[in-house]
């Protein structure tokens, strides 16, 4: 838990800036690039940056088999098209990679930048495209029979103000008044338009939040910021802080929380505002899990296959890792340690899920629980320890899970 | 179960028929930081009302916000256009 704090506090005091901006310098075409073997190139939702650099870090030293991630970031709606339309990366575009430890033994995923190449002559359609919500909330057409898709973790939104706002929670109603009809809509002390941090309309962070306070990606009041960064920066330079308000995904709020806050939601119908983790200082993302949170996405991994296979091999075994499945070669690293330290919560730790964006949420028990290795990873696991067998539950990963 | 729901129901008749005559002034219930559940909770949820409203230890806020646009019954008006 003290690591996990550290990790995500040491991100955020750092990170929001540089990983925003990759070192640019002398970018060469990333075939000619020494080192990248296995390349697979990614276009995944800027919310998911921190997994991208973890998981690219893990990867180039995957030694039962590496594989060089090559990424860019866009909105969800986007990369949907991308990898639906089979648009390309233009060549000379600046993507990003992660240095090995070989190359650079000190690089650290929540610190440090990443490095730039360029996308190789003739361009490139990705190899994996992330959408960080139901791809039905972007587009409702049938998806191409060759492409296919897996659930990832799940990915978690927060409304969030600066610290020295007093506000600890917004209802629904609230949410409703305050984005749906701004100045106008009278829900103090959120009536100041330019104070009211969003995204745009192919992002999944507004399009989540949209699902869930009924108000349209479209109709919404304030300022349309293109990317997370820009959101953190006005909220910690707002002048009028009691009267600011932004809207993060949680991974990204996790990482200022010395500068910001997250409020409780209170959703249609709640009897009380939760936030997504069973306290304000806590990192449990429990309440997201048991359904007491409920502005939450999965995350859909695609990738192209032709015949019933997949067209890259590599891609497939990144996007199944994502997704918590077996993989062949077993990767040399934990996967739920990746994904439980950017923020993100496996889907073999939810209790609770859902068919659509915003959509009403049923109890969900996952083929393979991973709950106590999870909460092991961001808090601590009152479940059995175990090395074979347990009295009651699997044995797995050093804890007895239910099953 | 029934007993249950009758009383969340009930709860939440008398949480919105409490009305608030400093429509300025929003506040926050505050934190129940006890980390006790509440009566009005479902301890074996199984639909999505329930499932928010199941009881549960974690912290949590009431608040009551004060807002003029609401219709009388509670309702949401429509988004302006």
């Amino acid at each position: 838990m003290r690591g996990l704090t550290l990790s995500l506090v040491a991100a955020g005091a750092l990170s929001a800036a540089l990983a925003a901006t990759p070192r640019a310098a002398h970018a060469v075409p990333c075939d000619q690039v020494a080192g990248l073997t296995n390349p697979v190139y990614l276009q995944v939702g800027d919310t998911q940056l921190s997994l991208m650099k973890r998981l690219a870090r893990a990867m180039r030293d995957n030694t039962p088999r590496p594989v060089s991630l090559i990424f860019t970031t866009s909105g969800s709606c986007t990369n949907i098209r991308a990898i639906y339309d089979r648009t390309p990366l233009a060549a000379g575009v600046n993507v990003q990679y992660v240095p090995s430890i070989a190359e650079n033994a000190t690089w650290d995923p929540a610190t440090s930048a990443t490095l730039t190449c360029q996308v190789p002559a003739g361009g490139k359609v990705p190899d994996v495209a992330n959408s960080a919500l139901f791809n039905s909330a972007c587009t409702t057409e049938t998806p191409p029979a060759t492409v296919h898709h897996a659930r990832g973790p799940v990915q978690a939104y927060v409304m969030a103000v600066p610290k020295a706002s007093s506000q600890t929670a917004i209802t629904f109603e609230e949410a409703y008044f305050t984005f749906g009809f701004g100045m106008g809509g009278m829900a103090a002390p959120w009536v100041d338009e330019s104070q009211l941090f969003i995204r745009t309309v192919t992002k999944s962070t507004l399009l989540a939040w949209a699902a869930n306070i009924a108000v349209p990606a479209d109709k919404w009041k304030g300022v349309r910021r293109d990317g997370s960064p820009m959101v953190v920066a006005d909220l910690e330079a707002s002048t009028s802080p009691e009267k600011a308000i932004g809207i993060l995904g949680a991974e990204v709020y996790d990482s200022r929380r010395n500068t910001l806050k997250s409020l409780a939601f209170q959703a249609k119908g709640q009897y009380a505002a939760f936030w997504p983790d069973s306290s304000p200082t806590s990192f449990d993302k429990r309440n997201v899990r048991d359904g007491h949170y409920t502005v939450w996405s999965p995350t859909i991994w695609m990738d192209t296959e032709a015949g019933g296979a997949p067209v890259s091999a590599d891609a497939r075994y990144v996007v199944d890792l994502i997704a918590g499945r077996s993989v062949t070669p077993a990767p040399s690293f934990d996967m739920t340690a990746v994904i439980a330290a950017v923020g993100l919560t496996p889907d073999c730790a939810m209790g609770v899920t859902r068919q659509f964006e915003g959509g009403p949420l049923s109890l969900y028990k996952p083929a393979e629980s991973c709950v106590c290795k999870y909460e092991a990873l961001v808090d601590q696991s009152s479940c059995a320890a175990c090395t074979t067998t347990c009295a009651a539950g699997v044995c797995r990963n050093g804890f007895c899970e239910v099953r | 179960m029934m007993r249950r729901a009758l009383l969340f129901g009930l709860w939440l008749a008398f949480a919105t028929a409490c009305g608030d005559d400093k429509p300025d002034q929003p506040k926050d219930a505050g934190v129940d930081a006890t980390e006790t559940p509440d009566a009005a909770c479902f301890e074996n949820p199984q639909t999505h009302a329930e499932i928010i409203n199941a009881c549960t230890t974690a912290q949590k806020v009431f608040k009551k916000p004060s807002l003029p646009l609401l219709n009388q019954d509670g309702s949401l008006p429509q988004l302006p256009p």
